[in-house]
């Protein structure tokens, strides 16, 4: 089945039928974990950098930040089995528009949000696909641990 | 025929604004009007009507009763946001379809136009802009001009997208260079034959902050800032990505720093979801 990950969004599944999808990534960020030994996997689809920018919309959906929706993204995939020591990794997104510098360059704050949470946590991307002014899908298959990135202006390539 | 007056024909293709959005948006942009006299328009049209009541019933306004007339539509949601629905509702014909031209799926354009009119009104409010209803129409319609434009910017993708990638264009700067005309030039026709306000049209032809129109009509901001976040946030993109202009400038003279631009995104990320079940409510 395909499971749609909105914005602001996670899914994981161990499901071999499922394939997880996530929709045109612009300064957003999407993460995609596997655990090719479990068969377990996840896609999270976040906004911004930090959940200190408002405590209450973290809480209630904790998927908008990357700083609440990283750390529940290991989380569900645990509770499915997977093993941090065994997860393939992939990062996606953090577009910008052009001329969009310094604070207010959304998409690059979002790629730095993430690079320190995985340095901290000794998380290693085995791919990414970020920055430029392009918007970007990524699907990930269950059964074989496939993901596939599509560019805006350009084919589909598979990791 | 040039490919200008080619586009301009087929303006006469467009199903025109139905002139029920017309009276209602001028009604509320007056302070001096009845508000009576919106709630009698919409009674007297039983489409409206009937549409009016579905979307007032969908997730995005989360009651706990159904709405089963206008008058009860406008006592619990409040005219604003009945105006914005039935703006919302003579606006949606025109954007259904593909816009292959710019790699848009049926419903993506769409859901760009309801969601920068969404977040344009609440910026308006959040500004202490009295323009709210103008801003959300401009919100709404402001890319009315990808509908026509998208068959010849298809024809003519490699060479936009050639500037683009080579010589730093803006897909709109693009455009206008092989086009003659601009996805917002194009919207701002689309409302000038429309018969829209001198206001509204200025709003819509500038939304894309095109180079001497300067930051000081606040509203021309707002409705710029409700684009570029919907642009950041991926929706309704396709293959022009993101390569449009960001004017930090805009955000300035607004009194919004890059806080607030991270707050009004995180607004709109809490309601999407609601956002789009509204959307299906077409």
């Amino acid at each position: 089945m395909r499971v749609i990950v909105g914005v602001s969004d996670m899914k994981v599944s161990a499901n071999p039928g499922d394939e997880l999808v996530t929709y045109s990534l612009g300064s957003c960020i999407g993460i995609v974990i596997y655990d090719p030994v479990a068969k377990v996997g996840g896609i999270l689809h976040y906004m911004l950098p930090e959940s200190s920018l408002d405590p209450e919309k973290a809480r209630k959906n904790p998927y908008m930040f990357a700083d609440t929706g990283i750390p529940a993204l290991f989380k569900a995939s645990y509770a499915l089995g997977a093993k941090k020591q065994r997860m393939k990794v992939a990062i996606a997104g953090g577009a910008q528009i052009l001329d969009q510098q310094g604070f207010f360059n959304i998409g690059k704050r979002n790629h730095m949000a993430v690079k320190k949470m995985f340095f901290r946590n000794n998380v290693i991307a085995n791919h990414e696909d970020v920055g430029g002014n392009v918007n970007r899908t990524v699907r990930l298959k269950i059964v074989s641990g496939d993901i596939h990135i599509k560019v805006g202006g350009e084919g589909e390539k598979k990791l | 025929m040039s490919a200008i007056s080619e586009l301009i024909r087929e303006i006469d293709g467009l199903k025109p604004m139905p002139q029920i959005a017309q009276q209602v948006l001028a009604l509320a942009e007056d302070p001096m009007a009845d508000t009576q006299k919106i709630a009698e328009l919409i009674r007297f049209d039983p489409f409206i009507t009937a549409d009016l009541l579905k979307m007032c019933n969908s997730a995005y306004f989360a009651r706990s009763r159904t709405i089963d007339s206008v008058h009860d539509a406008i006592n619990i949601l409040g005219m604003n946001r009945i105006v914005d629905l039935v703006v919302m509702k003579c606006g949606a014909g025109n954007f259904s379809g593909e816009q292959q031209g710019y790699g848009l799926d049926e419903g993506a354009l769409w859901k760009k136009a309801v969601s920068c009119a969404i977040i344009a009104r609440d910026l308006a409010v959040r500004v202490g802009l009295a323009d709210r209803h103008l801003v959300f129409t401009a919100g709404l319609l402001r890319d009315i001009g990808k509908v026509i434009l998208s068959r010849f910017v298809g024809e003519r993708f490699g060479r936009i997208q050639q500037l683009v990638a080579e010589e730093n264009y803006s897909f709109r700067e693009a455009e206008k260079k092989i086009l003659g005309v601009d996805q917002s030039e194009l919207s701002g026709i689309v409302a000038k034959k429309w018969g829209f306000s001198p206001r509204l049209q200025t709003l819509i032809r500038n939304s894309h902050m095109p180079e001497g129109v300067g930051f000081s009509d606040h509203a021309v901001n707002v409705v710029y800032v409700a684009d570029q976040v919907c642009i950041m946030l991926g929706i309704g993109v396709g293959l022009d990505g993101l390569a449009y202009r960001f004017h930090r400038e805009a955000l300035k003279v607004l009194g919004l720093g890059a806080r607030d631009l991270q707050e009004i995104i995180a607004g709109f990320g809490d309601k999407i979801r609601e956002v789009e079940d509204l959307i299906g409510s077409f």
